[in-house]
């Protein structure tokens, strides 16, 4: 703006001739950004905390529908929470922990499916008949259509299709091979038979520790990545000497 | 219906004053005009077709009350900027069709509020 627009010169005073004016004014408006700065920080810390308690939600629910079904399998108790936390853990000693946001979500519902299998079918006490295992063999791709028709578990329904696949190919439902498997279904399949062997089962006592890391090394290459083995062996000890956790 | 233009006119004869005004407005993106006396004021809110007037009361020539009352009150919204904490004058200016009130030292979080609500009426 040219001054010529501006007009002429006022007879009043101006803020500038008043050194207390300019001050004060100054200090308001230092007042101002310390109060801007202030309102930001706790909205960032609300916001932060609201998100903790949806996550904190969301994991509860997952875990109340994912326990359902456990309840339906009389498997042994914790399973899926030891399953969930050791699973964790393994990502983030692969490194891959924020890759995969919602694989903890997959580790809890990877039986979801067995809805869909009948009871006795389940619970029956002897070895399935072929139409049995038949039966027996959808609960992945069950699963997976039930999980990964939720946008947020899209990539936990992976885990849920793939959590019978075997490094070698020999799984079902697909028969993946490698790498085709993603890897959190890799991750999961290990520590998924540790639990499975170093709890008590109904016809046996848990294994070992020892015993149970020389078993998933045995099967390395053949059912388990080598990779995943490798890093899960040196970790497997500290995690079932402080289970659990939220 | 399109957004009013986010044009404010800052009225006052001392130029400090414009200038703080007009710094803190540009920080959030508002185009700012400024008019040094009532009479540029009348003539600059036909031109510049501002949405908001930041208007003092002590100018010389026409004052501030003056100049509100002959605003297009369809066309601009009033925010009186005045260094005078006074009941009566308020009331003036009320009277003369000003949406708001702020007196100095003012606050810059208080002015952006008050324009960003006036835009929006």
């Amino acid at each position: 703006m040219s001054d010529e627009f501006l007009g002429s010169e006022s007879p009043f005073p101006t803020l500038i001739d008043n050194p207390a004016h300019v001050e004060e004014q100054l200090m308001v408006f230092a007042k101002d950004a310390v109060a801007a700065y202030r309102r930001d920080k706790a909205r960032a810390r609300e916001l932060e905390e609201a998100l903790e308690t949806l996550e904190t939600a969301y994991l509860e629910t997952i875990r109340s529908l994912a326990f359902v079904v456990e309840a339906k399998d009389a498997y042994t108790g914790q399973h899926l929470e030891r399953c969930r936390v050791y699973g964790v853990a393994l990502m983030k000693a692969l490194g891959i922990h924020e890759d995969y946001p919602d694989a903890q979500y997959g580790f809890l519902l990877h039986d979801a499916g067995k809805v869909g299998v009948p009871e006795r079918i389940l619970g029956k006490p002897g070895p399935l008949t072929a139409a049995e295992w038949r039966v027996m063999r959808t609960h992945p791709l069950i699963g997976y259509q039930m999980v990964a028709s939720i946008p947020f578990l899209r990539s936990a329904g992976e885990i849920v299709r793939s959590h019978h696949e075997m490094f070698d190919g020999s799984g079902y439902p697909a028969g993946l091979k490698g790498d085709e498997i993603p890897l959190p279904a890799r991750v999961f399949s290990v520590v998924d038979a540790f639990d499975a062997m170093t709890t008590d089962r109904p016809y046996r006592a848990a294994l070992s520790i020892d015993h149970a890391s020389t078993e998933l090394t045995r099967m390395a290459g053949t059912q388990f990545d080598s990779d995943v083995v490798a890093a899960f062996v040196p970790m497997c000890e500290r995690l079932l000497v402080a289970p659990a956790g939220p | 219906m399109t957004g009013k233009a986010r044009i404010v006119m800052v009225v006052d004869d001392d130029d400090m004053i414009r200038r703080l005004v007009r710094t803190v407005l540009e920080a959030d993106e508002f185009e700012v005009v400024e008019a040094r006396d009532g009479q540029i004021a009348l003539d600059l809110a036909k031109s510049a077709h501002p949405s908001v007037v930041v208007l003092d009361i002590m100018m010389p020539g026409i004052d501030g009350v003056e100049v509100c009352q002959r605003l297009d009150h369809e066309a601009v919204k009033v925010i009186v900027l005045t260094a005078r904490d006074d009941p009566a004058l308020e009331k003036a200016c009320q009277d003369a069709g000003a949406d708001s009130f702020l007196t100095k030292p003012f606050s810059s979080i208080e002015l952006l509020d008050l324009v960003d609500e006036l835009m929006l009426s």
